[in-house]
């Protein structure tokens, strides 16, 4: 496919209808199901259905420009409804739907905050929802005007050809730089970031990042990315619908439950491409049985890009290692390193060449300095994310924002031809990391030899298994549980080797020294957990004035962690 | 009925000194029984039982009590 070719077109959904013209039978999306057939939606019948929902929406009384938040499981209609929101002008946002253990008005909660802070307009739901999200309507300053549930709409009995002509003139008038849809810079529900991106920061993405992969008709992706997550949304659902290749996507719920899924779509789709979070790469290592995986094959596989987590060399080792046998080409280890407000991925390595590992000098590394490791040094071995993908630019920056040479590591910031405008109505956050055109990542690097390495992050933020998870709200939910001193609580990640992730810990100061006692807190803690979604790992509970404070008077995440993590106090208890 | 080897098992795996299963209990309401920790519950289940699991028959539990109707249909083999 000439790119060029495919540039030229103004909004997605044009992109999109161009391609159900083209290649009308093209697979553009099979939606997998552990042990049943797989649902295929050709472009054309994704297209056709598409325009359905969106008399539909049309007919709901949903405006251009408002805001639709899509929480919906996987289910094969979710695509045409994203595709037909976004037909009538309208912004989809695809949210997470309630984990089961969250409690209900915690969720009520997150979504009253997202209201406020994105201004969602509509939530397009399954009926399971009504009761939790109602209340919320029936608030006076309630942004949101209604829960629909497009799933149980008659697609075809509800069709109205006039309608259908009157949004497809508005779509010609939609101009590529309005825009498109609001994703959320991964986080915890209550501190999530609206971004906003336009058709042509999306399309871009999508011709810079084709070119970096070395895109061709004949690639096909597999993932089992959340679509509520930018690497799931974008990479692995915008990206193959706009460049016109198929995807294939896996319920994230049922490949953590049984991760040979992924494998088992690859070997039988021949996919080419793969994006996953680091601890992933240990699951499907480790906790895949060789039983099951005799009849797959890894083959076709062109690129497994590591992303949304630090990239760990361990962890492509053993990946390389457990699938070598099944056809896996270790060359095709591969990484990135992206984020909502560039729209997706600023760098890219390039498929089927040799990723580049720099075994450097740690104690130089801690000072700022990248210095090749010698036989005197205690090693640390770093992993490329890639180079520069067209359209993005990277600065690495001292504290002061000065510029630093290669070879020296400081705060990361980025500048994107797909760049966010700012998060949507929170000017305060806009300003702090969004400074004449350059956005402040948080995240620690440097630059060696054109390639990027990602190191570390200036940010408390913990990752785990991809997901970014705010201290602040884990150090909430726990700061109210009974016997623990309110305000004296620290969350942090702590390493979990075995899975390539972060896990979350909690210290709390706590008057309890019965051990039973002490049980028993550890077990409400990690309920108070629960009820936020959160799993906390690891509970460590210390004596009253025991947390060091920072500077301006709260307990220190980093200080803390530190003196937790020399296991040399006899005063902290846990188990 | 859940019976005592399985209960130590997931016990053990989450580090909990005691949780009261019934037949109907779900991961979501065991502290620390998240879906990054089922792999892990799995894997020793079948380690203590000498049994493998298929990931459909995974795919398939909905509560506790199916996870022992599995490991007791694998035992019965």
């Amino acid at each position: 496919m000439n790119i060029n070719e495919v540039t030229n077109s103004n909004t997605l959904w044009e992109r999109w209808e161009y391609n159900s013209i083209i290649n009308p039978d093209k697979e553009a999306i099979i939606h997998w199901l552990g042990g049943e057939e797989p649902v295929r939606w050709t472009f054309k019948n994704l297209i056709d259905a598409a325009k359905k929902f969106s008399v539909i929406i049309r007919k709901w009384g949903i405006k251009p420009g408002e805001v639709c938040a899509i929480i919906i499981r996987h289910n094969p209609m979710f695509y045409p409804l994203y595709l037909g929101v976004l037909r009538t002008g309208a912004l989809p946002a695809v949210l997470a739907y309630p984990n089961p253990r969250i409690h209900p008005d915690k969720f009520r909660q997150g979504i009253e905050g997202m209201s406020q802070r994105s201004g969602l307009d509509w939530i397009l739901s399954e009926p399971d929802l009504e009761p939790i999200v109602k209340p919320l309507l029936e608030k006076k300053e309630s942004t949101i005007k209604s829960i629909l549930f497009p799933l149980e709409a008659d697609l075809n009995n509800e069709f109205d050809q006039s309608i259908d002509i009157k949004i497809s003139d508005d779509v010609k008038a939609i101009k590529n730089t309005q825009p498109a849809l609001l994703q959320h810079s991964s986080g915890t529900t209550g501190l999530q970031k609206p971004v906003v991106l336009s058709h042509k920061a999306i399309l871009e993405h999508v011709k810079n990042c084709a070119s970096a992969l070395e895109l061709t008709d004949n690639d096909k992706i597999v993932s089992w990315l959340p679509l509520y997550h930018d690497m799931g949304l974008i990479a692995a659902f915008h990206l193959p619908l706009a460049y016109g290749i198929t995807s294939v996507q896996i319920d994230p719920f049922e490949w953590v439950l049984a991760p040979t899924l992924m494998i088992e779509a690859i070997s039988k789709e021949k996919g080419t491409l793969s994006w996953i979070p680091n601890f992933a790469y240990n699951i499907l290592a480790d906790k895949t049985d060789d039983e099951e995986l005799e009849e797959y094959s890894l083959s076709s596989l062109r690129s497994v890009i590591n992303c949304s987590e630090p990239v760990r060399h361990d962890s492509h080792e053993k990946f390389a290692a457990k699938f070598v046998k099944y056809g896996f080409n270790p060359l095709a280890l591969g990484a990135s390193y992206a984020m909502a407000e560039t729209t997706f991925a600023i760098t890219q390595t390039t498929p089927l060449t040799e990723i580049k590992i720099l075994e450097v000098d740690r104690t130089a590394l801690a000072e700022g300095v990248v210095k090749i490791a010698n036989e005197n040094s205690i090693k640390r071995i770093c992993v490329s994310s890639g180079k520069l993908i067209d359209g993005c630019s990277i600065r690495i920056v001292d504290g002061d924002k000065n510029d630093l040479l290669e070879g020296f590591v400081g705060e990361i910031a980025v500048k994107s031809i797909s760049m966010f405008d700012g998060y949507r109505n929170y000017p305060e956050k806009t300003a702090e990391a969004l400074i004449d055109g350059w956005y402040y990542t948080g995240d620690y690097g440097f630059l060696y030899e054109e390639d990027y390495f990602v190191i570390g992050r200036k940010k408390d933020l913990i990752i785990v298994a991809g997901k970014n998870v705010y201290p602040e709200d884990i150090e909430d939910a726990v700061g109210k549980v009974a016997n623990v001193v309110p305000g004296r609580v620290v969350a942090f990640g702590e390493d979990d080797l075995d899975l390539g992730t972060e896990q979350v810990a909690v210290i709390a100061e706590t008057l309890l020294e019965d051990v039973k006692e002490k049980n028993n807190l550890r077990l409400e803690i990690m309920k108070a957990g629960m009820a936020i979604d959160m799993n906390i790992h690891k509970v460590y509970l210390v004596p009253p004035r025991w947390l060091i404070k920072s500077s301006a008077g709260k307990p220190s995440r980093n200080a803390n962690k530190e003196r937790i993590l020399k296991r040399d106090d006899q005063q902290v208890w846990s188990r | 009925m859940i019976s005592d080897k399985l209960r130590k098992v997931i016990l053990s795996e989450l580090d909990l000194d005691d949780f009261d299963f019934q037949d109907e209990t779900k991961a979501t309401e065991v502290p620390g029984w998240d879906s990054l920790n089922h792999v892990n519950i799995i894997i020793a289940v079948e380690k203590h039982f000498g049994i493998k699991f298929k990931s459909l028959e995974i795919l398939r539990l909905k509560n506790v009590g199916d996870l022992q109707n599995l490991v007791d249909s694998k035992l019965n083999k």
